[in-house]
């Protein structure tokens, strides 16, 4: 049978390949990435799109999260203050319900209660990065105005419309609590029973009823707080577990798109003794034939 | 009767047809790199032997013809592979560039989406912000521009595309005027018995180079070759050949023409079926996947923009550009300018951010044919990964065949060096050993003339 006499092209192919085979595995090391373009692995890359996408979704919701969780937190310690006051206000409406003090004294008490009155005011109309928080969506305007015709001295002109932010899969949060759910809600309303016990103690009459009145807007406080909590709380679990799910997108992110260093490494090695032996065969071969034996 | 000059004529013989047979060795040696050549063999013959009486003698040798040695299976078979070759790598070079457009990177679609679906739900979290909403509105730009640039680089690629195709198309009317004239050639040789090798050498290696660019088949008729395309378009009728022509059709795409007939989609391989499948097929599917995906999130978005009200409690109105039926990525485009005018709040306050929510949950929703825009894009990667993956493979495979389809031919045509300088000793000897017959001939006669003189 006689043989392919110039076998140098089908040389010169295999050269070509481990070339390119040293090209890829230059990319790779290069990169840190098997996947460089989608045609290096067309299932692989749709896969690294959607973790990306994932992973993109999750920083932000990191990042969401957090940001809702200052404000929250911030919300939270403005009620705490409020429940300060209200602490003081009974105090002070059982100072004035006792029968050991006079008119005079009730009425510097009265005039005690009416500072810390303006102070509710001015912490309902607390307001976290120029949004009033406690105002409903209304949050461009104080929700709470003094309003000498109302019977409690001020006038909500805020909603009781709350906001939702998505901060996960198929988790959203509540991140508002109106002012007319905290501190206008009938039969706990701040400033009513607080403008109540204010006139009770400048007219003597009624002063039970209006520290009662109090109390029961106090408790409704404590018992919104929890809102705040369970959502700080919320938040933070959502926090450590997006953290998590972050980490857990990298390694899979890793491990459909990142390299095998070593292997690559090996498989360079190998490529380059391949050529440089195919190169060597291809000299010593093709220097000889029967004219050089011809004398 | 033989004769001491019957014996000079028969050694004289030899001496000349061992001339000839070294003059097809040389030749073979000068064309050992020659692309296409086949190797030549002399044909020697006995002369017709002289009968005389009971006695018959031989009278010598003749180099009756020079044959080149091939096997036209084989160059049927390369012709067929070159055109599947050409073909793939065609695709190849085009699905490489046209892959670029869908690897990830700071600015391709799928990261645009990504972070314009962030800066949504960063909005939601304090909706009155402006500058969150300026980020969306940055967001929403880069989301268009991303659209845009893959459209126009896809759009431009075809233009590209249409170049070589015009390129091609000169290389092969080239190609098949030199084969007509080849085959005049070839024809007026072996009609008058002449052997034509190198003629059909350098045809074989033109048909190969014109398969690189076309479908060719060839049909062998009297002393000549008749080529058409795959589907019978004519290409080369014996001396004639039948030039293609090219045109731009109104949408400003090249078309092919022969005789003016329009055989643009008739063209299935070599180099011109590749450049045009990934012109007329790959690319415009790309191109309007891009435009569902393009037009199924500007619609999406908009249609929930319109639902809610902006910052001064107007009802939203469009984020993007409303994109037209056809060509929504190479035109989509933000509308919006005002970044109050993003419509975050669902009650008509400007505190809400319940319409952004809804906005945001678009990202999740089946928007784009039944799937979410991520998932949606990711299909596209696969989709022009999985085309480029399979013509890398088909080319390597089509690459491998044709290897090993000119090795075979090489060890039936190619020159072995070995093989010539073998022959040129076996040559050389048996010239060197009529010379020596003629020389003692020569002796035999000087033996008879000196009988004469003395």
């Amino acid at each position: 049978m006689r043989v392919n006499p110039n076998p140098l092209t089908d040389l010169l192919a295999a050269v070509a390949q481990t070339q390119q085979q040293i090209n890829t595995d230059l990319e790779q090391i290069a990169t840190g990435q098997r996947i460089n373009c989608p045609a290096d692995d067309p299932a692989g890359a749709t896969m690294l799109v959607r973790i990306a996408g994932k992973t993109a979704e999750s920083d932000q919701f990191l990042r969401s999260a957090s940001g809702l969780s200052g404000e929250m937190q911030n919300a939270d310690s403005t009620l705490s203050s409020v429940v300060t006051d209200l602490q003081r206000a009974i105090s002070l409406g059982t100072e004035g319900a006792s029968s050991t003090v006079n008119a005079s004294d009730r009425a510097a008490l009265a005039g005690e209660l009416q500072g810390l009155q303006s102070q509710l005011v001015s912490l309902a109309n607390f307001s976290y990065q120029g949004n009033f928080v406690f105002a409903g969506t209304a949050t461009q305007t104080a929700p709470y105005v003094l309003d000498s015709t109302s019977s409690s001295g001020v006038r909500y002109v805020g909603n009781s419309n709350v906001n939702v932010v998505t901060v996960g899969d198929h988790l959203s949060v509540q991140a508002n609590l109106p002012g007319s759910q905290l501190f206008s809600s009938a039969g706990a309303d701040v400033f009513q029973s607080i403008q109540d016990l204010i006139t009770g103690l400048s007219t003597g009459s009624n002063i039970d009823v209006a520290l009662s009145a109090v109390s029961q807007a106090y408790d409704h406080i404590n018992a919104q707080r929890v809102f705040y909590g369970n959502a700080i709380n919320q938040l933070n679990a959502q926090q450590t577990f997006l953290n998590t799910e972050t980490t857990q997108l990298a390694e899979q992110q890793n491990n459909v798109g990142g390299a095998d260093l070593s292997k690559v490494i090996s498989d360079l090695v190998n490529a380059q003794t391949s050529r440089q032996a195919t190169l060597e065969a291809i000299a010593q071969t093709q220097q000889t034939n029967l004219f050089n034996y011809i004398k | 009767m033989s004769s001491l000059s019957t014996s000079l004529q028969i050694a004289l013989s030899g001496l000349m047809a061992e001339q000839g047979a070294l003059e097809t060795t040389t030749n073979n040696v000068a064309n050992i790199n020659t692309a296409g050549y086949s190797r030549q063999v002399p044909d020697l013959v006995t002369r017709d032997p002289i009968v005389e009486d009971s006695l018959t003698f031989g009278s010598g040798v003749d180099l009756q013809k020079i044959e080149s040695i091939r096997d036209p299976i084989l160059a049927s078979q390369i012709q067929q592979e070159t055109q599947t070759q050409g073909q793939w790598n065609a695709l190849v070079s085009a699905l490489a560039q046209t892959q670029g457009n869908f690897s990830t990177t700071a600015g391709d679609i799928g990261t645009a989406i990504s972070n314009f679906f962030d800066s949504l739900n960063q909005l939601s979290t304090s909706p009155t912000d402006l500058s969150l909403r300026q980020n969306v509105l940055t967001a929403t730009a880069n989301v268009a521009n991303a659209f845009n640039t893959a459209a126009n680089r896809l759009t431009s690629q075809r233009t590209n595309l249409d170049a070589s195709v015009e390129q091609a198309i000169g290389q092969v009317n080239q190609l098949t005027a030199q084969i007509a004239r080849l085959n005049r050639q070839i024809s007026n040789l072996e009609n008058v018995g002449e052997s034509a090798g190198t003629f059909v050498d350098q045809r074989t290696q033109l048909i190969d180079q014109l398969s690189a660019q076309i479908d060719v088949s060839v049909i062998p008729t009297d002393n000549t070759l008749t080529l058409t395309t795959a589907t019978g378009t004519p290409l080369v009728a014996g001396e004639q050949s039948f030039a293609l022509s090219t045109q731009l059709d109104a949408s400003g795409v090249l078309h092919i023409f022969s005789q003016s007939r329009d055989i643009s989609s008739a063209i299935v391989s070599g180099q011109l079926g590749g450049l045009l499948e990934a012109r007329d097929q790959q690319i415009p599917n790309l191109q309007s996947q891009l435009d569902t995906l393009a037009s199924g999130l500007a619609n999406a978005v908009n249609g929930v923009q319109a639902a809610g009200f902006d910052l001064n409690g107007n009802s939203g109105s469009n984020l993007f550009t409303p994109p037209p039926a056809s060509g929504a990525a190479a035109s989509l485009s933000v509308s919006l300018t005002d970044p109050a005018g993003i419509a975050a709040s669902s009650d008509g306050i400007a505190g809400s951010n319940g319409n952004m929510e809804a906005m945001y949950a678009l990202r999740n929703q089946g928007i784009v044919s039944g799937q979410t825009p991520t998932d949606y894009y990711s299909s596209i990667v696969f989709n022009v990964g999985n085309a480029a993956a399979n013509a890398n493979s088909q080319q390597s495979a089509s690459t491998l065949v044709l290897q090993q389809l000119n090795d075979q031919r090489s060890s039936v045509s190619g020159v072995s060096l070995d093989q010539e300088a073998a022959n040129m000793m076996r040559y050389q000897q048996a010239y060197a050993a009529s010379a020596q017959v003629i020389s003692t001939i020569n002796s035999m006669m000087q033996t008879v003339i000196s009988m004469k003189a003395s």
